[in-house]
């Protein structure tokens, strides 16, 4: 399919509409629809654990929705459903059980059971050699956050509502940057 | 304004019946750029692509938002691209008794590899044996200028006479003032954008409208400005004014994701060879193309030595078939030609058509990659974003060693590559510690504000760098594969080392915080800029082609592209392949005229 000025036009005005929508919506309604997707890679409390942990890592703030809204869980979980790569699906299954082990260590309860500060200490620890991770929960950090940058800042919300990106659409006018004198 | 959508040309029936007066191997930079001046000239042309005519538009789908595919531009699962470390760790063959369905070079690892996983070769049906290379091949109607980085520059008599200049190497059989008309033709057929700096080692193209520079960009310029050197926009192959005579092509309009790599341009506003030359040379009615055709010899007539034609395997049939023509002009990249060359031995011939001098394979030359500096400009901290990222490229940084100077530990130069500012992915994300919401406002504050160049330096032609065929190895064709004997010397590796400390010095004078640099050497062939192996020169013994890319041996043999540059300059090729094939070209079309071939 090739894309035609118009279509292109089309395209961008149905984002910016797309975009006010989950924009305006509580938050309460945002994870209520994060519960209901049906996981095809992950167990369904391994992928709330995934859904949590990328907004804790990407949260909402006063310019964007965070790593939730952007459906961050749902496009890592769609990708590990069909990836061939066995080593790398197991590491996924291995770091969030490495997640629940540290909390039980910490605080003596499941990940999603604990305050929102339990939470944020597990996280913190876990993040502590994101140098050079030694641990389990270490290594597994970096694999995370990694995945969640790239969902996250390739998603519509990071884009545009996040990153407020200007282009791939007809430039009008000037274009933006200086001459060379 | 609007967007040209004019859809190509019909083919012409392919007769192998019939004696065409050339016959072309390979639609790249080198390859359409005979087709067309041939064309021009009258003359029918056949030529022979080893990929498919890909709907091109829908393979690069350049405006897709990365949310509206499935992947982010992710190939799908059975595809895999080489890492720097298999390419390090392994030798080649890289894919051999690899568990993916389909091997890609590097270049599918750059984030974007569903855009070009059909435009790049499958590693598995194209291997190659001895020492690392990371060898890209396109096979597809255009070759590699579908993807290609477009900076386009000029060579100068610092390259064509460097040895006169420093004593190493050969000189070229020419000199900037033969070749400067040719590198005019090209930029008015094709467009080219930039500014003018007037430097010797640098010429100025006929330009047209230059890419804007972001705020970092032009603090790096006034740095550097006192320190006697010059940072350019990047001279870009992309017409940004348009194209009169051209129908296929529009004009760049800075929309933007251009960085999005590897990536074309699906509107052409950026040369590829199909939009460029190919379709209006079929519009002359003298151009017949055949594509899925793989040449594996150039075939030779017994009683006069000459060449008759090319032997090709029909991709789809896996059938041999033979095209005759009166001319044969040999353009499949510098290492596929180096191969087909050797390929077509002979009683006439024995070490392969054009090698009586044993040069073929030999002289290979290339760029040296990876060493480069990445700094923080300040001033761009929290900054609303802006458009950057809708332009071909940064900018350039000419070559500014051995000029005058004379390095102590290496002789030749480098140039820089880069750019700063915003673009569609916050590539500082990754490298930005932490999480929460600190981390959210880092990016965003910080998106813009990073500036980063890498070096490409000449590595030196020499004659123990070379190519040859592998007696075992074969292809997914049965057709012998090229065995590499070549790595990097002590001068590309001290060159290597002060691109490090040259691009640290000149951010730090810049009043540019270095943030990190990159000493590591990427692998031989990273660059894709391969050249050499079928070089010219004056001299029959030492070098395969004469100044006009006319085989010594056998002169309706013609090798018009990056395989017979002398020297690899530190300056990307691509203009100086067309503007050298655009000049044999048109003395071929005289010769032929006059009956001399």
């Amino acid at each position: 399919m090739t894309v035609t000025r118009r279509e292109m036009l089309a395209a961008t005005a149905a984002t910016a509409a797309a975009l006010a929508a989950p924009l305006a919506a509580p938050e309460a309604a945002q994870a209520a629809e994060a519960a209901t997707v049906v996981p095809k890679f992950f167990t369904a409390p391994e992928f709330a654990l995934v859904d949590e942990l990328a907004e804790l890592i990407i949260p909402a703030d006063a310019q964007s929705p965070g790593a939730r809204v952007a459906g961050v869980a749902t496009y890592i979980d769609f990708r590990l459903a069909e990836s061939l790569d066995t080593d790398q699906q197991a590491k996924w299954h291995s770091g969030l059980a490495a997640v629940e082990t540290l909390s039980q260590e910490l605080h003596g309860k499941a990940f999603l059971q604990g305050t929102p500060e339990q939470r944020l200490a597990v996280l913190t620890k876990m993040a502590a050699g994101e140098k050079d991770p030694k641990t389990p929960a270490e290594h597994f950090f970096q694999q995370l956050k990694g995945w969640t940058v790239r969902a996250y800042y390739t998603s519509k919300v990071g884009i545009h509502a996040d990153q407020h990106y200007k282009g791939n659409v007809y430039q009008r006018g000037d274009f933006a940057g200086y001459d060379a004198k | 304004m609007t967007l040209v959508k004019t859809p190509p040309p019909l083919s012409q029936e392919v007769d192998l019946s019939k004696t065409y007066d050339a016959v072309v191997v390979g639609s790249g930079a080198a390859g359409g750029m005979a087709a067309h001046v041939l064309t021009e000239q009258g003359m029918n042309v056949l030529m022979l692509e080893a990929g498919k005519k890909l709907p091109i538009e829908q393979e690069l789908r350049s405006m897709q938002w990365p949310y509206d595919h499935p992947r982010r531009g992710d190939a799908p699962p059975g595809y895999h691209s080489l890492s720097f470390n298999e390419y390090t760790i392994r030798t080649p063959p890289y894919a051999k008794g690899s568990t993916f369905k389909h091997v890609m070079s590097y270049v599918g690892g750059w984030g974007g590899s569903d855009y070009v996983k059909n435009i790049l070769v499958d590693e598995k049906d194209h291997p190659y044996t001895g020492t690392k290379y990371a060898w890209v091949r396109a096979r597809a109607l255009g070759g590699k200028t579908n993807i290609w980085g477009r900076l386009a520059l000029r060579l100068s008599d610092y390259d064509f006479k460097g040895k006169t200049h420093d004593g190493y190497g050969e000189d070229w059989p020419i000199s900037y003032a033969d070749i400067q008309p040719y590198y005019d033709k090209v930029d008015l057929y094709l467009g080219i954008s930039g500014v003018k700096e007037n430097l010797p080692h640098l010429p100025d193209s006929l330009f047209q409208r230059p890419n804007k520079l972001t705020f970092g960009e032009v603090k790096l310029r006034e740095g550097l400005k006192k320190m006697g050197r010059v940072l350019t926009p990047y001279r870009a192959g992309v017409t940004t004014d348009g194209l009169k005579h051209n129908k296929y092509r529009s004009k760049c309009y800075g929309r933007g994701a251009c960085d999005r790599r590897p990536g074309g341009c699906d509107i052409h506003a950026a040369f590829d060879s199909p939009t460029g030359l190919i379709y209006p040379a079929m519009d002359t009615g003298h151009l017949t193309i055949r594509t899925n055709s793989i040449a594996h010899e150039v075939l030779v007539d017994k009683n006069t030595g000459k060449a008759r034609g090319i032997g090709f395997i029909d991709t789809t049939t896996r059938k041999s078939y033979e095209a005759k023509a009166k001319v044969v002009i040999v353009a499949a990249s510098t290492l596929e030609s180096a191969r087909l060359l050797l390929l077509s031995r002979s009683p006439q011939h024995p070490n392969g058509i054009g090698n009586s001098s044993g040069h073929v394979g030999h002289n290979f030359c290339e760029h040296v990659m990876g060493p480069g500096v990445t700094g923080l400009v300040k001033d761009m901290i929290g900054k609303p974003p802006t458009l950057d990222d809708g332009r071909p490229g940064g900018f350039y940084i000419p070559r500014f060693r051995n000029l005058k100077d004379k390095q102590p530990g290496f002789v030749r130069g480098y140039g820089f590559e880069g750019g700063g500012g915003f673009s569609i992915f916050p590539g500082n994300a990754f490298g930005t510690a932490g999480f929460g919401a600190n981390f959210k406002k880092d990016v965003r504050d910080h998106a813009g504000a990073f500036i980063g160049m890498g070096g490409f330096g000449e590595v030196l032609a020499r004659y123990e760098n070379y190519m040859d065929l592998d007696p075992e190895e074969k292809d997914a064709w049965g057709i012998p594969t090229l065995r590499f004997h070549y790595q990097f010397g002590d001068n590309e590796k001290k060159m290597c080392e002060d691109m490090v400390v040259a691009g640290r010095e000149m951010f730090e004078q810049a009043g540019i915080e270095v943030v990190g640099t990159d000493d590591k050497m990427l692998t031989e062939g990273w660059s894709i800029h391969e050249l050499g192996t079928a070089r010219m020169g004056n001299d029959p013994k030492t070098s395969v082609v004469n100044q006009f890319q006319q085989s010594h041996d056998v002169k309706n043999l013609f090798v018009v592209d990056g395989s017979t540059h002398v020297s690899a300059s530190c300056q990307n090729p691509t203009w100086t392949i067309m503007a050298l094939a655009w000049r044999s070209c048109e003395y071929l079309a005289g010769e032929f005229k006059k009956g001399n071939l």
